[in-house]
């Protein structure tokens, strides 16, 4: 490995770490006040739906516009999930619509 | 039963495991092509483990870019670890800087989605969360490697692969889902999101949607009955989401 490339993830693993670890080290020692915690609750369901919404409409160059495949698929498996919380089942039914709609649409 | 807490892990990352070795290879693919040998490629996925900026910095080397500008380029957009692993901490009261530090290394949506599904596993249970991040990283560097290896022998892009992380994250978004505050917090991050990636380029917009989610968070809940602050997290008893992984 010639040393740019050894630089280059070095760097970037550095860079990737701090962020990660600053957080739950300090953090983990202090007890958090209730607003902070308040704050804290929603940010699971928020990031999940600031990934999930943009695959749904934007396509992999970054155009917005619905993509009717991963839309579509995306139905069915919100409803089982919905009712039944497997994450093996949401995978796997997941991956038989959008394969089977890759054949119609 | 300490122990069984890394193999529980470990199989709760299964899911994970579909969706990253696809993604991995695909990685690996693309890192060869810029001219990444194998054992570059594996190490950037053993040592920065953090897909976004992984598949960004091969464009720039393949841009003939340096490694100065990638790197602070990797650091925005790796930023949003900061909410997680601030979320995280709120479970990891009693352990050691040396434990923090091998768990945090290997923070990524995927796990601390999973991780969050059934918070009580994982309070003061690293055990739980370093199998679930080593399997998941596991998989992550295989696919990176076989990637880099085998090129274009295979085609990441059949059977449904595309979907299997999306798959993913609707359902742990679903069990997210606990309240009628909840509900409204995903459209609300949801929809901004949408907005915020069409105007801001890069992986702002996953930071931005959380953050303002958690601004509303902290404004609206001051109204909610005080009986609900003692429901809400963290404590042991919770996670009473019952859900197979």
């Amino acid at each position: 490995m010639n040393k740019e490339t050894l630089a280059l993830i070095f760097g970037m693993a550095i860079v990737t770490f701090i962020p990660r670890f600053i957080p739950i080290a300090f953090l983990s020692r202090w007890n958090i006040p209730e607003k902070i915690k308040m704050g804290l609750e929603y940010i699971p369901v928020a990031i999940l739906s600031a990934i999930v919404f943009p695959i749904l409409f934007f396509d992999g160059e970054g155009a917005f516009g619905i993509q009717p495949q991963f839309l579509l698929s995306a139905i069915p498996v919100f409803a089982f999930a919905w009712k039944i919380k497997s994450l093996w089942g949401s995978v796997i039914l997941g991956m038989l619509v959008y394969w089977g709609l890759g054949y119609i649409l | 039963m300490r122990d069984s807490g890394f193999r529980d892990g470990a199989k709760a990352a299964l899911p994970i495991v579909l969706g990253y070795l696809p993604v991995g290879m695909a990685f690996g693919i693309l890192a060869q092509k810029a001219g990444l040998t194998p054992f570059e490629a594996g190490s950037m996925s053993l040592l920065v483990y953090a897909g976004a900026s992984q598949f960004i910095a091969v464009e720039m080397i393949s841009k003939g870019i340096i490694w100065f500008p990638i790197v602070l380029t990797t650091f925005f957009i790796n930023l949003r670890h900061l909410l997680m692993s601030s979320t995280l901490s709120l479970f990891f009261n009693r352990n050691s800087l040396r434990a923090l530090g091998l768990l945090s290394a290997q923070l990524t949506d995927e796990s601390f989605a999973v991780a969050m599904s059934d918070s009580s596993k994982i309070s003061n249970r690293p055990r739980y969360l370093l199998g679930l991040q080593m399997t998941s990283h596991l998989a992550w560097i295989s696919g990176s490697v076989g990637g880099a290896f085998f090129g274009s022998l295979i085609d990441p892009k059949g059977y449904g692969l595309p979907f299997a992380l999306p798959a993913l994250f609707i359902c742990l978004l679903v069990i997210q889902i606990k309240s009628p505050n909840h509900f409204g917090m995903m459209v609300i991050a949801g929809v901004s999101s949408l907005f915020f990636k069409w105007a801001f380029p890069g992986n702002w917009y996953i930071l931005l949607a959380a953050l303002l989610a958690s601004g509303i968070g902290i404004i609206i809940k001051p109204k909610a009955q005080s009986s609900k602050l003692k429901k809400s997290f963290p404590s042991p008893s919770m996670g009473k989401d019952k859900w197979e992984g």
